[in-house]
């Protein structure tokens, strides 16, 4: 122990320019590596703006790193207008987003709801009831898929051709409405810090669990809240198995299924494609970069993503 | 990450009992009545309803009909759940500890303080959020034989060009890239989160014992970082098991070949489109299987390498 505390300081007077130079060539190393990297990870997305934008002489005739010879927007609109029925890719965004906001708005007042049991109210059984919703966060989706389609088929539907919720998008956003381990578990951990003294002091004045719940617990659980929404909109936004289980009508679609079909039906269309993926991936991006300190505390805390 | 930690007190009741509190105790019901719902009918209660479909065989027009564990047996007999099994796990083995390794090395780069890097960090974070499809599309076009970006590199290197998806070799390493692109930025932030949880101090105290960079990396920082290790671990083996979207995406137009075939394409398949509930159901419980038998066999290992602080 003593001896290396001793022989450091020496060690380390006897050679500081190296050290110094050492460091600095360790560091332009690094920056190097982490930049370069940093690049490879966005070709994809810059090949895809290029490519949205060449027409599709250019994208077969020329080399991969050429630019487009103008901005060829019209790529766009056919990629738009493409599709049969009177459906555009309006249609299916549209589609994207009031699932995505269903499911969020379900999430948060579901989740929440189960959080504060979970975190204030010491009813029986709590403990294993907690253990065994945890325990579903480990189940594939896909393991309940069977079960879940048997159920939705067996629900009547007043509009639907089936008579039943198959060919709906009530499959898609109804489950938000019942609860999700992720987010209660997220909201309890946050719940759980919240002083108590704080309900304590609402009950004396006579308040009730629900506006304990209203007043005091959910406006100081906004950034968990945050975290719960952004996460759930990304999930919805990106889902593909469901929405293909489910849907059947093309006005129906959302823009992953959309996609899908597109990708189905044009083929060797790169330009229309890439418009249209890029269009789809624009909300998530936008979202991110306004939210990317939610999106990160998410992520460390839980870890999940789609 | 409190998660995964067996102590923590999920079962402890703030000691209260009686008072206004206890009265409070009625109201809990209500609070969880939709997520008891969502367990019952969607996701716990499910779970014995695949068991019970996976024993019949039931195209959803006829009254299922009870076959015992004949599905079972069927799907050790079939070869394209063989392919699909063989290749999830193939695409598990290389992907998982492949993101790991590539995740720990950049999140370790990420760490060091340097000025300037946070628009580096969005370039690893961004691809995590944006979906498969979208994104399966732009790999698609890289992947194209004709035209794709990798064979034109391929061909200035002088190179042969390869066909990647339609490939049967390259097929799944083309599927594993991509993935590792989009998951990458899951399991640094994992690891950056671990990385900023150690204590300075432990560093420093390293140090003055005289231990160089390797040494402080070997015994500090890894065996530091050993919780976030095992939950990247838990997170990417159980996602592994689930890989679908890539594969729907960059393998259509056409089914997928032999090579790309996974369990979730082959539940797909065979429940949504060839409607064979009971067979699907049974493909599925056995993805039940694997994935609740690896999640405790590694929980299990967890006492011989995870130090928590």
């Amino acid at each position: 122990m003593t001896a290396p505390t001793l022989a450091a300081p020496a060690a380390r007077s006897r050679r500081p320019l190296r050290v110094r130079a050492l460091r600095v060539s360790r560091r332009g190393l690094l920056y190097a590596v982490l930049i370069a990297g940093g690049l490879l990870m966005m070709v994809p997305f810059f090949w895809m703006i290029v490519t949205s934008l060449k027409t599709r002489a250019e994208v077969f005739g020329s080399s991969p790193l050429s630019l487009p010879s103008g901005a060829h927007f019209e790529n766009y609109a056919n990629m738009w207008n493409a599709f049969p029925q009177g459906v555009t890719f309006g249609t299916f965004f549209g589609n994207s987003l009031k699932l995505a906001l269903l499911c969020t708005a379900g999430q948060l007042v579901t989740s929440s709801m189960a959080a504060y049991a979970f975190a204030v109210i010491p009813f029986r059984g709590r403990g294993p009831l907690f253990g065994i919703l945890l325990a579903t966060l480990i189940i594939p989706v896909q393991v309940v898929l069977v079960p879940n389609f048997v159920l939705y088929r067996s629900l009547p539907h007043p509009f639907s051709a089936s008579g039943n919720w198959i060919g709906t998008q009530e499959p898609l956003w109804v489950g938000a409405w019942l609860g999700g381990a992720f987010g209660t578990f997220l909201l309890r951990q946050f719940f759980l810090a919240i002083p108590r003294e704080l309900a304590d002091a609402a009950r004396v004045d006579g308040a009730n669990p629900w506006q304990i719940f209203t007043r005091i617990y959910v406006p100081l659980a906004r950034p968990a809240l945050a975290t719960l929404a952004i996460f759930t909109f990304m999930w919805t936004w990106n889902d593909l198995l469901s929405p293909l289980i489910y849907l059947s009508a093309l006005d129906q679609y959302t823009t992953t299924v959309g996609l899908a079909f597109f990708k189905g039906q044009f083929i060797g269309k790169w330009p229309e494609m890439m418009a249209g993926g890029l269009v789809s991936l624009l909300p998530m991006i936008i979202l991110f970069v306004v939210a990317q300190k939610y999106f990160v505390r998410g992520i460390a805390l839980s870890g999940l993503k789609g | 990450m409190t998660l995964l930690r067996r102590r923590p007190a999920t079962g402890s009741v703030p000691g209260r009992g009686g008072g206004p509190v206890a009265a409070e105790v009625k109201w809990a019901w209500l609070f969880l009545a939709p997520t008891l719902i969502g367990l019952a009918i969607l996701s716990a209660g499910p779970i014995l309803a695949t068991l019970g479909i996976s024993l019949t065989e039931w195209d959803l027009l006829r009254a299922p009909e009870w076959v015992g564990l004949d599905n079972f047996g069927a799907l050790v007999g079939d070869g394209r759940f063989l392919v699909a099994l063989r290749n999830t796990t193939f695409y598990t083995v290389v992907s998982v500890p492949l993101g790991m390794v590539l995740a720990l090395g950049l999140a370790l780069a990420l760490n060091q303080g340097l000025r300037g890097i946070s628009w580096i960090r969005t370039s690893y974070f961004l691809p995590v959020v944006t979906s498969a499809t979208a994104v399966g599309l732009v790999w698609a076009w890289i992947y194209a034989p004709s035209g794709g970006i990798l064979n034109q590199v391929l061909v200035f290197l002088g190179l042969p060009p390869q066909k990647w998806i339609s490939d049967p070799f390259w097929a799944m390493p083309s599927i594993i890239l991509m993935s590792t692109w989009q998951g990458l930025g899951t399991s640094v932030i994992i690891f950056l989160a671990g990385l900023q949880g150690i204590p300075q101090e432990y560093h420093d105290a390293a140090s003055v014992d005289g231990a160089g960079r390797w040494a402080r990396l070997r015994n500090v920082t890894l065996p530091l970082l050993t919780p976030s290790i095992f939950f990247t671990g838990i997170l990417s083996l159980i996602g592994a098991f689930q890989i679908f979207d890539q594969v729907y995406v960059l393998a259509r137009p056409g089914k997928p070949t032999d090579a790309t075939v996974t369990l979730v394409y082959f539940i797909y398949e065979n429940g949504f489109k060839n409607f064979k509930m009971g067979y699907a159901a049974a493909a599925s419980w056995i993805l039940f299987l694997i994935v609740a038998v690896l999640t405790w066999v590694y929980f299990r290992s967890q006492r011989r390498w995870v130090h928590y602080q």
